[in-house]
């Protein structure tokens, strides 16, 4: 009724606007309105697979990708990472449903590129967290490792190099737990197609960088700190660190902060400063500065993203675990900012 | 947000205490000064719209300072909204009735009229003498230097300090100097 009621009005419109002359269209806005009535009632657009497009190819897609990543892929190999096996298994279903008995296809699926790729990025990432911070606890690496290989960071990576278009697989839009599989399956590829140098060079491009601006501490955070710390003094034979209250504004306020250090009773030297709210949660936040400090993770160290495979150090390699953690049996290993000036010299 | 990086903030937003002795201080000199400190104007976070000013707590307000005539002749004027109710208040009429007062529309006045205004006034605290609750000067972290320094009165020196004093002449006996 209510449209029927519109389309009269619109059509009065019409017939007055041909009588009369008017300087402008009477009958646009009720048009335009009308339209979006419509288009109201429809709801939302539902998303469509770029493929359903006239001038989709995906060959050229699959060319100019590679081209865009800037590495040299076998095409074949490329076209198989980006394969998932519910798309073969929906097409076969397809075919069998169009009458065809044994349903051929010239594809074969990412499974083992998957695997592979894995292996390649669990080895490379630990390698490369092992020789940039050597001081830094087993513990700790592992952390750092499984937030880099978590779906979430590889799904992240997958989707922003622009695979989420390409991949043929069976759900759409494509799932986090697919995006991740296709970057490792990429990897894969491209260990086979350039070599294990260069994908290393992209693992260290587009994964590893994901922790550039991070705090190293959020995806580890070593549990009693105070505890810890004195305990890894005293291994290395200091006395427990004495905490001092260095500091403190509107004591009586609700905003009132304080600043804790902490110094070594024997030579007296500030190993830790901290601050919040309350004294303890200040003495807390100096034990974790002063570890920081000790596992080489200041919030402003400088990665060295320029280390290239055979500057990695080795898999068998492991970092100290935290109960055996002291200054004296740490292995000896060359500082980032060695890293760094052997990098410049070598290119110099 | 990390904890490190929410304590990082604290710390730099963490509000400052400041004390300034008004005796001897001209009230109209020293509400720049005031102003800096109560905005946050001499911090490297400051912003307009960033709320990173401190308190400032103003002791001495009584024995402030007015050059020349000014007790006289500056008039402090306040209408009551009803017709013929405009009041014109010597300043030194309103010290004795109020010895914050002065003070407080000084830094009030010298400030820009904003909303910010009367939310920056709430961190001002005048005290007319030094007498101040003990969990207020417990904030207390700083002091803010006197612009002008406080001369030594006549009356403050000791007898004998007045007896060492290098004199160039020595008076006659029988010279007057004062009537008691």
């Amino acid at each position: 009724m209510l449209t029927l009621r519109t389309t009269n009005r619109v059509l009065k419109v019409l017939k007055t606007a041909q009588k009369c002359e008017q300087s402008f269209h009477r009958w646009l806005a009720p048009t335009l309105r009308e339209l979006k009535r419509r288009k109201d009632i429809q709801g939302p657009e539902k998303p469509v697979h770029r493929k359903t497009f006239l001038e989709w190819n995906y060959d050229t897609e699959i060319y100019a990708f590679s081209k865009r990543l800037g590495e040299e892929f076998n095409n074949d190999l490329l076209q198989q990472a980006l394969t998932e096996r519910s798309y073969i298994i929906r097409e076969e279903e397809r075919q069998k449903n169009v009458g065809i008995e044994q349903p051929t296809l010239n594809l074969s699926d990412n499974k083992e590129l998957v695997s592979k790729g894995s292996d390649f990025i669990d080895d490379i990432v630990k390698r490369y967290l092992r020789t940039v911070l050597p001081r830094l606890p087993e513990e700790g690496i592992i952390g750092i490792h499984k937030y880099l290989t978590s779906i979430e960071t590889l799904s992240h990576v997958s989707f922003h190099i622009g695979t989420s278009e390409l991949i043929l697989c069976a759900e759409f839009p494509v799932e986090k737990p697919t995006l991740s599989n296709v970057l490792k399956s990429i990897i894969a590829a491209l260990i086979e197609s350039s070599g294990d140098s260069r994908a290393a060079l992209f693992v260290r491009d587009f994964i590893i960088t994901q922790i550039a601006d991070k705090d190293l501490h959020q995806f580890w955070e070593p549990e009693e700190p105070i505890k810890l710390l004195s305990e890894i003094l005293a291994r290395d034979g200091i006395q427990s660190p004495e905490p001092r209250l260095i500091g403190c504004s509107g004591k009586n306020t609700i905003l009132a902060c304080f600043r804790v250090g902490l110094y070594t009773p024997d030579n007296k030297r500030m190993i830790g400063l901290g601050f919040g709210e309350t004294v303890d949660i200040a003495h807390e936040m100096a034990a974790r500065d002063s570890l920081r400090q000790l596992f080489g993770t200041l919030d402003n160290i400088l990665l060295p993203f320029n280390l290239k495979l055979d500057q990695l150090c080795a898999s068998s390699v492991k970092n100290l675990f935290l109960n055996e953690w002291s200054q004296k049996t740490l292995p000896f290993r060359p500082t980032h900012f060695e890293l760094r000036q052997a990098k410049e010299i070598s290119s110099n | 947000m990390s904890q490190l990086g929410r304590v990082k903030q604290w710390n730099t937003f963490a509000r400052c205490w400041h004390l300034f002795d008004a005796a001897w201080q001209n009230p109209l000199e020293c509400s720049p000064t005031i102003e800096k400190y109560l905005k946050g104007l001499n911090k490297p976070i400051y912003h307009p719209l960033v709320d990173c000013g401190d308190h400032v707590v103003v002791i001495n307000s009584k024995q402030i300072a007015f050059p020349g005539e000014e007790w006289r002749r500056r008039a402090y004027f306040h209408h009551t909204g009803y017709s013929g109710g405009a009041t014109w208040t010597p300043a030194w009429e309103l010290h004795d009735r109020d010895p914050t007062m002065i003070f407080r529309k000084a830094v009030y006045h010298h400030m820009k009229g904003n909303l910010f205004r009367r939310v920056v006034m709430e961190r001002l605290h005048i005290f007319s003498d030094s007498n101040v609750p003990e969990e207020v000067m417990e904030n207390i972290t700083n002091q803010i230097p006197p612009l002008r320094s406080i001369p030594k009165t006549l009356s403050s020196y000791s007898k004998e300090e007045i007896e060492k004093y290098p004199k160039i002449i020595d008076y006659p006996e029988d010279f007057i100097l004062s009537k008691n």
